[in-house]
């Protein structure tokens, strides 16, 4: 709680200075045997300077945010921070969306659309680089975080179910294809359809029996469910690989593939355009689907958040029991935003699937159940816009500390601390949708 | 209308000049990817990758470097998980433009990331990949520098069989591509030799915990125990059956060799007496002598793979000087028809990119904490 | 099956499951004051066991071998210096999001777990740690060739556990600190009203759940030798299996839990497979739960309207 202080008061930088000393002397007792001895066999090597140095720039951060807080703007920024802090969700204003905003949709995809063809437009160099192949795979990438981040945050943002082990559903569907095509030979196309099926049958078949608890006995069971998947994947050898993985076979259109050779008994796609071949086509291909599908989810979605049934969802998020008073079937609604999600996150695994051209368990660990929980979290629980940015911001970021090296990670894990503390409602703050009664049911 | 094409027109042809300016000056360096883990928990493997790398690169630009042009090299982290390891190999055949890769390390990581580099036509030789599918799927332009996961574990089979005469093998593995794979291989060729191991299990990385494990062997009356597996793994598992009055002999593949095993397993008295399989240790041979001192002067013993780096790094520039070319297809063809003379003595590779001759000998960890070659 | 087996399976079970114990009670603690699942407590005792290995080195480096003595010493750092941490950890990353969505601290708490992670293998690097064996000495029953043993060191652990878990349930129940935080607990609000700190009661909830877990980093780490920064993870998950399945929330519960998970991954990885010993623990969890949702000790959640 903020001291009530006058506004106008006086600076006191002694006090600031005291806090800084105090951060000091807590900084090198938290930081100065890990970072300061070095252990080496049964030994340990002083390295003084590095907590030293660690020290000092807490210290000086501390005494920097003290000297702020006491200054009328700073008081003003902490006060708006905890305004928005403790605001809720808010409910659009009924009508049409601004014109701005829809001029600013159809930019981005057409921007997004135009993206892949870039390297054979005549446009600067460094633009064109955004389609080449370093930058167009991470945007696939970032997509399949898009599609796995609105998938999740049906079940978590709008249902309120916390599920940390929504990873076993990416799996499913990653190692539908991967399985799929070694033993019955399906192909990418047959497993965009039938893979979110699968993934949805498992999320009912998941979601039964564990829908009755509550908050977070419902996390540790999902993360139980997600654990078990990758394990069962891991150790049945004969039939998945084990840790070996199993290899994707890259994705077909009518027939034509993307490889130099034909390697699936169609035609290579630049002998049948008659074009010279580019290792790019591939990506290309899988980015223009992934789009697509993510376009269409993402439309899906703002639909089904009309219907009863989303509303439901958001109805029994917000009080469980006023719903099951009004008649609301709470297993099923519960059941139908579990599935949704699972179907997502099955879709998203084909994609990867054909991304990674090789699937391993290694790559549906615990770890990316959080990450997908952060991006849902970080984008504002419930809000579709606010999760596909907080998607491409965590995918493409972390690429971009690529320049950090060893430094990437642990910058990534501060700055997911330093956003909850700045905005702990994610970046855009979800709003509902409004609904205006039928007129003349109104009447 | 036709102002505005013929600017377009200007702007690309300014931006195609920038670009080639740029390709003019990078061509005065000839850049190659290191790829691995290196942070994560493979991270020590990692450095060992760079710093054999960077010595080497420092050998040999000191030398006049390569066709006149200085050896540059690019750091990329795939932490070992493939999903990174498809990323970084985008960027460096992209983003760096490298013209060859020495990488990766965790099989997991070197087979998706093989398939770009393929792609892209460039030289991929990985120092440490040992599963056998790395070269087994028709991809010309990738090699190894190490041993497969089947050649070592039936050196390893032939000594538990042969020269300790073990009647009970207890199968143990990480569950993980290298560990299972080499416990497998290992399982293989001992099974040809018409022995049947006694008990066959997976461990889980990451926990130090092993004793209902070593209880099991202990049950089991095994009187020897193949690990596959790192040392993080091996130590505890190791210490925990001596503790629990075991004598079993303990084996297990190159991934020990660390002195972080001695490390973990709590101490000599425990790692003592333990075997493993590992090349011929180039610590030994008379080219790595000067080079070892190198390193110690700088502080850093070059354990595991580190001169194994060094060396593929050395294929890598022979191929270049003999060809004068850095195009995957050319590089792949000389060296597979050519001998290298490397800091790890004379290599030579087959059609698969495999070394024709694999050196594996057996080792065991002596009681001071250090490790010696068996002498048959 | 030969009895000795089966005994030596329940002790390697025994002092695992003390382990999982002594660290679910940190998760426990810390759910039932502020009701959120602090992911990076595995971390903390992470962190613990590394400084264990230093403060042996150094004392060593001093010339101090008396084992008990340097083992008190050890203890005591380890578990001031990880209070400390708890404290940090609770006064940045949880304190300013309290009262913001419950998903906030969850995140929140994710991030601080890479950050130690990547901070402890930055400055202490990537090589799997370890500290001489300090104590050696087992307690065997049996024959020569047949027999049950439990090291010194494990005997420990389960004594040291069982002696922590009293302890805190008696300051829990008795004391005044106790109660504070129990209203704390019930009502944070009603609670700062009538006078108590909460925020200071918080501070010192994490504070003891960090204790707890650096006395399971020295016991571990004198008991297996070895670490590495990745253990919080393994063993974190682990120990929340526990705290769930004997109840969130309920001390006795936690060591419950943990001792029940620690018998049953034991005997199931010694008699029937390795591999599967920890889809055996997660399905276990998974069942109880379906039919005991609020854990074994656990009191059922009262839906208040």
């Amino acid at each position: 709680m903020l001291p009530a202080a006058p506004l106008h008061s006086r600076i006191d930088v002694l006090a600031s200075l005291r806090e800084a000393l105090l951060a000091f002397v807590l900084a090198l007792v938290v930081f100065g045997p890990v970072s300061g001895l070095m252990l080496s066999g049964y030994k340990v090597e002083p390295h003084w300077l590095r907590p030293l140095l660690l020290a000092a720039v807490v210290a000086a951060g501390r005494f920097a945010i003290h000297l702020l807080g006491q200054t009328p703007a700073g008081r003003r920024m902490v006060a708006r921070n905890q305004a928005r802090v403790h605001g809720g969700v808010t409910v659009a204003a009924l009508g049409q969306s601004p014109n701005r905003a829809r001029l600013l949709l159809v930019f981005v995809l057409l921007g997004a659309f135009v993206i892949p063809f870039l390297p054979w437009l005549p446009v600067p160099d460094a633009l064109a680089a955004l389609g080449g192949k370093y930058w167009l795979s991470n945007l696939i990438l970032a997509l399949i975080y898009v599609l796995l981040g609105l998938g999740l945050n049906i079940v978590v943002g709008l249902a309120g179910l916390l599920d940390l082990g929504f990873v076993a559903f990416y799996a499913v569907g990653a190692y539908f294809l991967a399985l799929g095509a070694q033993y019955l030979g399906i192909g990418f196309w047959t497993a965009l359809v039938c893979a979110p099926l699968l993934a949805a049958c498992c999320g009912a078949v998941l979601g039964f029996p564990v829908l009755r608890m509550h908050g977070d006995y419902l996390a540790i069971v999902t993360l139980g469910f997600g654990e078990i998947i990758r394990l069962v994947l891991n150790n049945w050898l004969e039939f998945t690989g084990g840790p070996n993985g199993a290899p994707v076979p890259p994705p077909t259109l009518f027939g034509l593939e993307f490889t130099r050779t034909a390697r699936q008994g169609g035609t290579p796609i630049h002998e049948f355009l008659g074009i010279e071949y580019n290792t790019n086509l591939k990506l290309v291909f899988t980015y223009l689907v992934l789009l697509v599908v993510v376009i269409l989810m993402v439309r899906l979605l703002t639909r089904l958040r009309q219907i009863p049934m989303g509303r439901a969802w958001e109805a029994l998020r917000e009080d469980e029991i006023a719903c099951r008073s009004l008649g609301i079937n709470h297993v099923v609604v519960k059941l139908t935003a579990f599935m949704m999600g699972a179907m997502t996150g099955g879709l998203a695994g084909v994609f990867f699937a054909t991304y990674q051209g090789f699937v391993n368990p290694t790559s549906f660990t615990f770890f990316e159940s959080a990450l997908i929980l952060a991006i849902v979290v970080l984008g504002g629980l419930g809000s579709t816009v606010g999760v596909i940015i907080a998607a491409l911001v965590l995918t493409l970021l972390p690429e971009l500390l690529r320049e950090f090296a060893d430094f990437r990670v642990l910058a990534f894990g501060l700055l997911m601390v330093l956003m909850m503390i700045w905005r702990p409602r994610g970046l855009i703050r979800p709003q509902r949708p409004a609904f205006a009664p039928p007129q003349e049911v109104a009447r | 209308m036709k102002k505005a094409i013929q600017r377009a027109f200007a702007v690309s042809l300014l931006a195609g000049a920038v670009a080639f300016g740029v390709g003019a000056h990078a061509a005065d360096v000839i850049k190659i990817g290191v790829a691995g883990p290196m942070t994560g928990g493979n991270a020590a493997f990692g450095e060992q990758f760079w710093r054999g790398a960077v010595q080497a690169a420092e050998d040999i630009n000191a030398a006049g470097g390569v066709n006149g042009k200085k050896i540059e090299l690019v750091k990329a982290d795939d932490a070992c998980e493939p999903k990174q390891a498809v990323a970084v190999a985008n960027r460096l055949v992209d983003q760096d433009k490298v013209d060859a890769i020495i990488g990766h390390f965790c099989s997991s990581s070197t087979i998706p990331a093989s398939e770009i580099y393929a792609e892209a036509g460039k030289l991929q030789i990985t120092p440490a990949s040992t599963n056998p599918k790395v070269t087994e799927r028709n991809i010309p332009t990738i090699f190894r520098t190490c041993g497969r996961d089947d050649q070592q574990g039936a050196v390893a089979a032939d000594f538990i069989l042969s020269t300790l005469k073990a009647k009970k093998i207890a199968v143990i593995h990480d569950k993980d591509t290298y560990g299972q794979g080499l416990a497998d291989a290992m399982k293989a060729s001992a099974a040809k030799k018409g022995a049947k191991e006694v008990l066959y299990e997976g461990l889980t990385r990451g926990e130090k915990d092993f004793n209902a494990l070593a209880t099991k062997i202990k049950a089991a009356d095994a009187d020897a125990v193949y690990f596959g597996g790192l040392a993080a793994e091996a130590g505890p598992l190791v210490r925990q059956l001596r503790e629990q009055g075991s004598t079993a002999a303990f084996i297990s593949g190159d991934g020990i060799v660390d002195t972080a095993f001695v490390t973990a397993a709590g101490g000599p008295q425990f790692s003592k007496g333990v075997y493993m399989t590992f090349g011929a240790d180039p610590r030994n041979l008379p080219g790595g002598k000067s080079l070892v001192e190198k390193f110690r002067k700088a502080g850093y013993e070059p354990e595991g793979y580190t001169l194994y780096s060094y060396a593929t790094l050395q294929a890598v520039t022979e191929a270049m000087k003999a060809t004068k070319s850095t195009d995957g297809a050319t590089l792949a063809k000389w060296l597979k028809g050519h001998t290298v003379n490397t800091v790890m003595g004379p290599k030579a590779w087959d059609a698969k990119g495999d070394l024709k001759v694999s050196d594996y000998v057996m080792y065991q960890w002596d009681d001071k904490g250090g490790y010696a070659e068996l002498k048959k | 099956m030969d009895w000795h087996i089966l005994a030596q399976q329940l002790v390697n079970g025994l002092t695992l499951g003390s382990i999982y114990g002594l660290i679910a009670i940190g998760y426990t603690m810390v759910y039932g004051i502020i009701g959120m699942i602090n992911f990076a407590h595995g971390d903390v005792y992470m962190v613990s066991a590394y400084l264990t290995a230093i403060a042996i080195a150094v004392l060593t480096g001093f010339g101090i071998d008396s084992a008990p003595f340097a083992i008190v010493i050890t203890l005591a750092l380890t578990m001031f210096i990880t209070g400390v941490y708890g404290w940090s950890i609770e006064r940045v990353a949880y304190r300013p999001l309290r009262g913001s969505t419950r998903l906030a601290p969850l995140i929140s708490a994710i991030g601080i777990s890479l950050v130690l992670q990547n901070y402890v293998q930055l400055s202490q690097g990537a090589k799997p740690q370890g500290v001489p064996t300090l104590v050696s000495g087992t307690v065997r029953l049996g024959t020569e060739t047949n027999f049950v043993q439990m090291t010194y060191i494990q005997i420990l652990i389960v004594v040291v556990s069982f002696a922590a878990m009293a302890a805190l349930t008696w300051i829990i129940r008795s004391t005044s600190l106790g109660r504070q935080c129990r209203a704390t607990q019930q009502d944070r609000k009603m609670a700062a009203i009538l006078g108590i700190d909460t925020d200071r009661i918080i501070s010192t909830v994490f504070v003891i759940g960090a204790a707890m877990a650096a006395i399971a980093g020295v016991l571990v780490t004198l008991n297996y030798g070895s670490f590495d920064f990745f253990i919080g993870f393994v063993t974190g998950i682990k120990a929340f299996t526990a705290a769930v399945l004997g109840g969130i929330g309920s001390l006795p519960g936690a060591m419950l839990g943990g001792i029940l998970l620690g018998l049953f991954e034991s005997l199931f990885s010694g008699f029937v497979n390795t591999d599967y010993k920890d889809v055996f623990s997660f399905a276990l969890l998974v069942l109880v739960l379906i039919f005991r949702p609020s854990g074994l000790l656990g009191r059922p959640e009262v839906e208040k309207v």
